[in-house]
């Protein structure tokens, strides 16, 4: 969808999945995916270099979201709604739909 | 060359120009601003520059190689400094608004490049607006408290940003610390 623009169709995926995630730790996003670890990490670091995306740790992991502070981030973003738009229905859903919102513990799915 | 003696001011406008004269254009943003405008009240040990256009990393690492600095992850260090210096991508911005208004001092006769102190504020108070990070308020009260700087500026790129609310948190403490600020005088 946006490789052309982007130059990897992996970028583009690690972008999709913060966007939809809000944040993601590197071993999640290559899990997702079947990508090897060290690609998405060298990925995401290059994106961080760039102003692109941020990364706190929280415990033992890295989250990695897109940066509200990177100049060009509003228009990243419709460019990703619209790039989720036009991706076949059944993607979205097994990749780029996640629960977001709480589940109370204990609670049966 | 020996930067052992040279405070963060110096060793930037001392880089800056290094820098420019080897066709690499930089602006010095993040806290070294907070501390060139608080004069010291806040001290940081991180130098962020940002490259103005693209410059391959391969270049800056070789430019900065040439008076000494090493390179270590994303940062460059020197064996006489305990300064770290960081190359940010273009473009400059503060928020999601360009960077238009650049400040200029001189230190030993080198030309530097830097936020203006409204911009240090606007680029502090973003990361408190985003991060909720209360040291980045307290930076930007710190270059408040120091500086003729432009408030109404300020009011309407908050509001762009979206972050009335926490403008509010922004103007309520500066008010405090400036009758804190009077008493004291």
């Amino acid at each position: 969808m946006l490789e052309a623009l982007l130059g990897s169709e992996k970028k583009e995926k690690i972008l999709l999945f913060l966007f939809t995630h809000g944040e993601a730790y590197p071993r999640e996003v290559a899990r997702t995916f079947q990508f090897h670890l060290n690609t998405v990490q060298n990925q995401l670091l290059k994106l961080e270099q760039d102003g692109v995306v941020y990364s706190r740790r929280r415990g033992k992991v890295r989250l990695f979201g897109l940066s509200p502070r990177y100049a060009f981030k509003k228009e990243l973003e419709t460019l990703l709604e619209k790039a989720l738009g036009f991706m076949p229905q059944e993607e979205v859903a097994r990749f780029y739909r996640p629960r977001l919102r709480p589940r109370r513990t204990g609670k049966p799915l | 060359m020996n930067f052992k003696r040279f405070p963060l001011p110096d060793l930037a406008a001392h880089l800056s120009d290094y820098l420019r004269g080897q066709g690499i254009e930089v602006v010095l943003s993040g806290g070294a601003c907070v501390t060139i405008y608080s004069q010291n009240k806040y001290l940081s040990y991180d130098l962020d520059f940002v490259l103005t256009s693209y410059v391959a990393r391969r270049k800056l690492r070789e430019t900065m190689r040439t008076i000494g600095f090493s390179e270590d992850g994303r940062h460059f260090r020197h064996p006489d400094t305990p300064f770290i210096i960081e190359f940010l991508s273009p473009p400059l911005s503060v928020g999601q608004e360009p960077v238009k208004n650049i400040t200029e001092i001189i230190k030993r006769d080198k030309i530097l490049k830097l936020l203006s102190p409204t911009d240090c504020i606007k680029d502090r108070l973003a990361a408190f607006y985003h991060w909720n990070d209360r040291q980045s308020l307290e930076q930007a009260i710190l270059v408040s408290l120091s500086q003729r700087v432009d408030l109404r500026e300020i009011r309407r790129w908050s509001l762009r940003e979206g972050m009335a609310e926490k403008l509010a948190i922004f103007r309520e403490s500066l008010k405090k610390r400036r009758a804190a600020h009077r008493l004291h005088r």
